[in-house]
């Protein structure tokens, strides 16, 4: 197919020299292959392929190649030829230095283009036809003269010597020619729109549209084509107007088809028009011209405009609302929108288009907000969205993807943000209360579409576990078990993470909000750092028994998660300390490795300053060890009577209580001796204190019907039985003075010999639930258990009372006093002037790490710096100190 | 003498009176005994009586101790609790109250360009003008803390800082000096440090009364920031 349109274009130029000028005589030519040739090059051929399928495509090559002439598309020589005449024709043969040289082109670059399917071509010999004399023209003038500058034609020019008389040749010019020329065009024109030009020959059409530009017709023909058009036009968009109802936008789609056809034909049978007149007048060409009549025209007709764009929007409303559309129709007919233009296409469809679907969105919105519940309507605007954006894969453009999602985004889900998020009982706070995932991810992902939506997710939710959180740790009913308490709180972690994790994706905004969140009401109950550590001495004493190791990890981490939200840090050591102190006394410590591995995430967590105490009180353990078998080694007579196991705690790395000293039965206070006088004189220079309120003794006891039993009590507990050897019946009183045990843990270890049931080794009277100081006491001699050792633990209040928590909470305002003014020294002595506001905030961020910083406190130990010449107020301005060296 | 007697508490104040009447001696002899004796009345009579001090040794030799003070001031005719007196001992740059070192007074002198106690007296309306000076009030503010405190203490008892503060806020108006000193009594009652005293001008002088430019972070001593507080709560200023 090619091949044969490339003789055919050939064939024709030919000619037209011949006709034109007939300055060169193809005197070889074979009449007969001449005719058949033409034959060939007719319409028809081309009209009779584009009747079949995909016909535009396969007939423009045919169109292309020739308007591609100029460029030397075809092998340069012969088109140099044509090109030659032409501008002799327009430079009136003014050349001078007209030579005739002899066409250098080799037989095999004939044989190369020669066409396959012409038998008639080897009747003569093919060299002689291209064998011809060729005109060179000096082109330095000339403005056409691309291709023509070969070197041959440059080299020629120098041999001035072969010069020889131009061709005299007139032109004689038919006054009626153009009339005459530019009706045949007209015809053509018409027949084409009539689409009855298979009887047309594409090669004397363009040769009468050249001709008419060569001969300066070009504005003739240029407005009888935008004329005969617009005729054409003007009937095509009656014929529109009168189709009816749905055949409307057929017609339309089939009329516009057809313009397109023609609109082609008439540019290639324009084409010299378009590149040489319309260059030159700077016009708009052909086919936008073409497009431009047909929008003028056809579609901003007054009857066909509005109808157009309503039977459009018509189509989609009915789709919305769930009828089936030709969509291929709708399709064929944006495209020409945006065929005509981006803007035709946004003026005449995009924008009204995307206004209906903001009204029908909002009516819809407004429907189903007043109908459903939160999440039902967030589905409903899923699915809405994801149909949208199917429609304009379907038949938009594009590029109307995000606008249209804008509009529902803004429609379905910003305008009514807040009334989805407050929905009662099916809103945010009802997702997040009933954990569904589902419904809180469609949130999510569609929330984050429009501005403000995840802030607004993100704040009520916030809102609502601060609320929660707020209710969780400031309920008294709730804080009485502390271990409750806390798992509470893991819980409630475990929730929140699960939501952002699954429905939330992750969202780090979202996680930070939680983390917040968590940070503020755990820090409302100033009790969270003792009710944690509480948490954590219950989980080691007994609740991670027979739990693997990797979930004890993840048990600590969670902890861990729960003491990084701690403000006072300082006050979880202190508890911890007091909680692992007991621990490790009593040897209640289920794992060492659990305790250990704390430790280290303390410490990773808050730094070698932090836990060097904690573990100084491993390291004393294992020295006590160590120590005790040295005291046994050197008393072997002691292994008879009572055994007696001292641990040796360095001060200062064990919580220091005040040691409450009492009255240690004889039995056992001969053998404190012995080893006071031991390790005293092991170690010199040191100085014991017994701190017998943190013992605990094993006693063997038989009772009345001889009942035998070990009793694993405290210190004071043994203090108070052994008084019992000596006599049946005591008063509260007279235990009071031979113990010298202080009131209090006289009455709790009381009331734990007597009053808990099972394990109620005395008697009191009056039998009542709390010590009296006029209670007697006796030896509850009926005393039974199933067990040979009874365990009589203290009643302990597990979490402190009202003054112990006083006193403990006093004891760490005490340790941050020292701690603020090093913090204070060590930043100005590196900035040595700081203003009051700066000093604040350095300070607090410095200590954050441990606990938060007074304001006030800080303020006081600034005071007190300057009291003591470690600081200075500066002279002129008050705010600012100064630090002396 | 009033700013001699501010640094003593009103216990030790009224044994000093005691044992003047009783034995006769000069203030300076007593407050000595007492001292010596740790304030017990009885043994201080022991101490004045069984050894008297030998003039030779006596560190006070070439000093005007109060007893001289008394008759300087009487010779000037001025009150001893004048307030002119602290402008004169601010002159003199006397490190302690109702005392001037031999050094002090002359130079004191010198510069006042004083050779008779005629010129000093002259001078006297100029030192009391010296007080509406911003400028000088303020060195004579600051002065006075160090001047009124104990030797040896970095802080200025309570008593006496009261004292003080009346005496000098009655030279220069700020409303709510009574309330400050009730605050203090009622809610501090410790000593004064330096910091705080030299604040109290600042705050005087740059808050009004009614507190509108008060900034809670403006560096103020946390004792001003009760006082604020205390001020009300008290509603004695309407936040």
């Amino acid at each position: 197919m090619n091949l044969m349109t490339q003789s055919k274009e050939s064939d024709s130029y030919l000619d037209t020299g011949d006709d034109a000028s007939s300055s060169i005589k193809a005197s070889t030519r074979d009449p007969s292959m001449l005719s058949e040739l033409i034959a060939k090059r007719s319409f028809r051929a081309s009209q009779n392929l584009s009747n079949q399928t995909s016909t535009v495509l396969k007939q423009r090559p045919a169109f292309n190649l020739a308007s591609k002439v100029d460029e030397a598309a075809i092998p340069g020589e012969r088109f140099l030829g044509i090109l030659m005449l032409e501008s002799k024709k327009l430079m009136n043969l003014k050349a001078p230095n007209t030579l005739i040289y002899r066409s250098r082109l080799s037989e095999e670059r004939v044989n190369r283009i020669k066409p396959r399917g012409s038998r008639n071509w080897g009747q003569s010999p093919i060299s002689s036809i291209y064998r011809f004399f060729f005109l060179g023209f000096d082109y330095c003038n000339c403005s056409d003269s691309g291709p023509s500058s070969s070197p041959a034609a440059m080299s020629n020019q120098k041999k001035r010597n072969f010069q020889i008389e131009a061709f005299k040749h007139r032109v004689v010019v038919d006054p009626k020619y153009a009339d005459k020329t530019w009706q045949i065009l007209e015809r053509a024109i018409h027949q084409i729109y009539n689409q009855d030009a298979s009887g047309l020959s594409f090669e004397e059409l363009y040769r009468n549209a050249y001709n008419m530009v060569l001969h300066k017709f070009g504005e003739k023909l240029y407005t009888g084509f935008i004329a005969t058009m617009t005729g054409h036009l003007k009937e095509k968009a009656r014929l529109i107007e009168a189709a009816q109802g749905g055949a409307f936008l057929e017609e339309l789609n089939k009329k516009w088809n057809e313009h397109n056809k023609a609109l082609e034909m008439i540019r290639d049978i324009l084409m010299y028009m378009d590149r040489t007149y319309i260059e030159s007048t700077k016009k708009p060409h052909v086919h936008p011209m073409g497009l431009s009549l047909w929008r003028d025209n056809v579609v901003h007709s007054p009857k066909i405009h509005t109808r157009l764009l309503n039977t459009l929007l018509d189509l989609v409303y009915k789709e919305r609302t769930g009828e089936v559309i030709d969509r291929g129709l709708v399709r064929n007919v944006t495209k020409m929108f945006m065929d005509l233009g981006e803007s035709v296409y946004q003026d005449d469809f995009e924008k009204p288009f995307l206004e209906a679907s903001s009204e029908f969105y909002k009516v819809e919105s407004q429907e189903f907000i007043e109908s459903c519940d939160c999440g039902d309507y967030l589905k409903k605007a899923e699915k809405r969205l994801t149909e949208e954006i199917d429609r304009v894969g379907h038949y938009l453009d594009a590029k109307s993807e995000d606008k249209i999602t804008s509009v529902v985004e803004r429609e379905m889900i910003a305008n009514h943000m807040q009334r989805l998020v407050h929905m009662e009982n099916s809103g945010l706070v009802n997702m997040l209360l009933n954990d569904k995932y589902e419904d809180l991810g469609r949130m999510y992902s569609l929330f984050r579409r429009v501005t403000n939506g995840l802030a607004t997710v993100r704040d009520v939710m916030t809102l609502h576990l601060r609320e929660m959180g707020k209710q969780l740790v400031t309920d008294p009913e709730k804080s009485k078990d502390p271990v409750e308490f806390v798992q509470r709180l893991l819980d409630e972690r475990d929730k929140y993470d699960k939501i952002i994790s699954t429905a939330f994706g992750n969202d780090k905004t979202f996680q930070n909000a939680s983390n917040s969140s968590f940070e503020y009401f755990i820090n409302l109950n100033t009790r969270s750092p003792e009710f944690i550590s509480l948490f954590v001495d219950d989980k080691l004493r007994k609740g991670l028994k027979g739990i693997a190791d990797v979930d004890v990890e993840v048990i600590l981490d969670k902890v861990m998660m729960l003491f990084r939200y701690l403000q006072e840090k300082d006050v979880f050591e202190k508890y911890y300390k007091q909680h692992l102190a007991k621990r490790l006394l009593s040897g209640k410590t289920v794992s060492d490795d659990a305790e250990k591995s704390l430790i280290v995430k303390l410490k990773t967590e808050c730094g070698y300053q932090f836990t060097s105490k904690l573990e100084g009180m491993f390291t004393d353990m294992k020295t006590s060890e160590d120590t005790m078998r040295g005291f046994y080694g050197s008393h072997p007579e002691l292994s008879e009577g009572p055994t007696l196991t001292v641990q040796v705690l360095t001060t200062g790395s064990w919580p220091t209580q005040p040691a409450v000293p009492c009255n240690l039965p004889a039995e056992v206070s001969v053998l404190c001796e012995k080893f006071r006088s031991y390790y005293l004189g092991t170690h010199t220079g040191r100085r014991l204190s017994w701190q017998t309120n943190m013992g605990t003794a094993d006693i063997k006891a038989v009772f009345g019907k001889g009942q035998k039993h070990e009793l694993n009590v405290s210190t004071f507990q043994m203090c108070v039985l052994m008084l019992f050897n000596n006599s049946d019946r005591l008063s509260y009183k007279e235990i009071e003075q031979a113990t010298e045990i202080p009131a209090p843990e006289l009455k709790r270890c009381l009331q734990s010999l007597a009053c808990v049931k099972g394990k109620n080794v005395i008697k009191k009277e009056p039998m009542s639930k709390d010590i009296g100081e006029d209670d007697l006491f006796v030896v509850n001699d009926k005393f039974t258990s199933k067990f040979y050792k009874v365990k009589i633990g203290t009643v302990v209040a597990q979490k402190e009372t009202e003054p112990e928590k006083q006193e403990t909470r006093q004891r760490v305002e005490e340790d941050r006093k020292p701690q603020i003014e090093a913090a204070i020294v060590r930043i100005m002595k590196s900035r040595k002037i700081l203003d009051h506001n700066n000093i604040i905030a350095e300070v607090t961020k410095q200590l954050q790490p441990r606990f938060l910083a007074n304001p006030t406190e800080i303020k006081k130990r600034i005071e007190s710096l300057i009291e003591r010449d470690f600081l200075e107020r500066d002279n002129t301005d008050r705010k600012l100190y100064r630090y002396l060296a | 003498m009033i700013l001699c007697q501010h640094k003593l508490s009103r216990s030790n104040r009224d044994k000093l009176q005691q044992f003047v009447a009783i034995t006769g001696a000069s203030d300076k002899n007593a407050l000595q005994a007492l001292k010596a004796s740790d304030w017990q009345l009885e043994a201080a009579f022991d101490v004045f009586y069984s050894q008297p001090q030998p003039r030779s040794n006596d560190p006070y030799s070439d000093m005007i101790l109060a007893e001289g003070i008394s008759v300087l001031c009487s010779d000037l005719q001025v009150e001893p609790q004048d307030i002119v007196t602290l402008v004169l001992s601010w002159h003199m740059n006397a490190a302690t109250a109702c005392e001037f070192s031999k050094e002090e007074f002359f130079g004191g002198l010198q510069a006042l360009g004083v050779d008779s106690i005629g010129k000093l007296q002259e001078k006297l309306s100029f030192m009391r003008s010296e007080l509406k000076d911003e400028q000088k009030f303020h060195e004579i503010y600051n002065f006075a803390f160090g001047w009124a405190k104990e030797k040896g203490q970095k802080s200025l008892a309570l008593d006496t800082a009261i004292g003080m503060w009346q005496l000098l806020f009655a030279e220069r108006e700020w409303p709510l000096v009574n309330h400050w000193c009730d605050f203090l009594q009622d809610r501090h009652n410790k000593a004064i440090s330096k910091d705080t005293w030299a604040q109290l001008l600042e705050f005087a002088r740059t808050v009004d009364p009614a507190l509108s430019n008060y900034d809670a972070e403006g560096a103020w001593p946390y004792l001003i920031d009760e006082f604020v507080e205390y001020l009300y709560d008290k509603s004695v200023v309407e936040k």
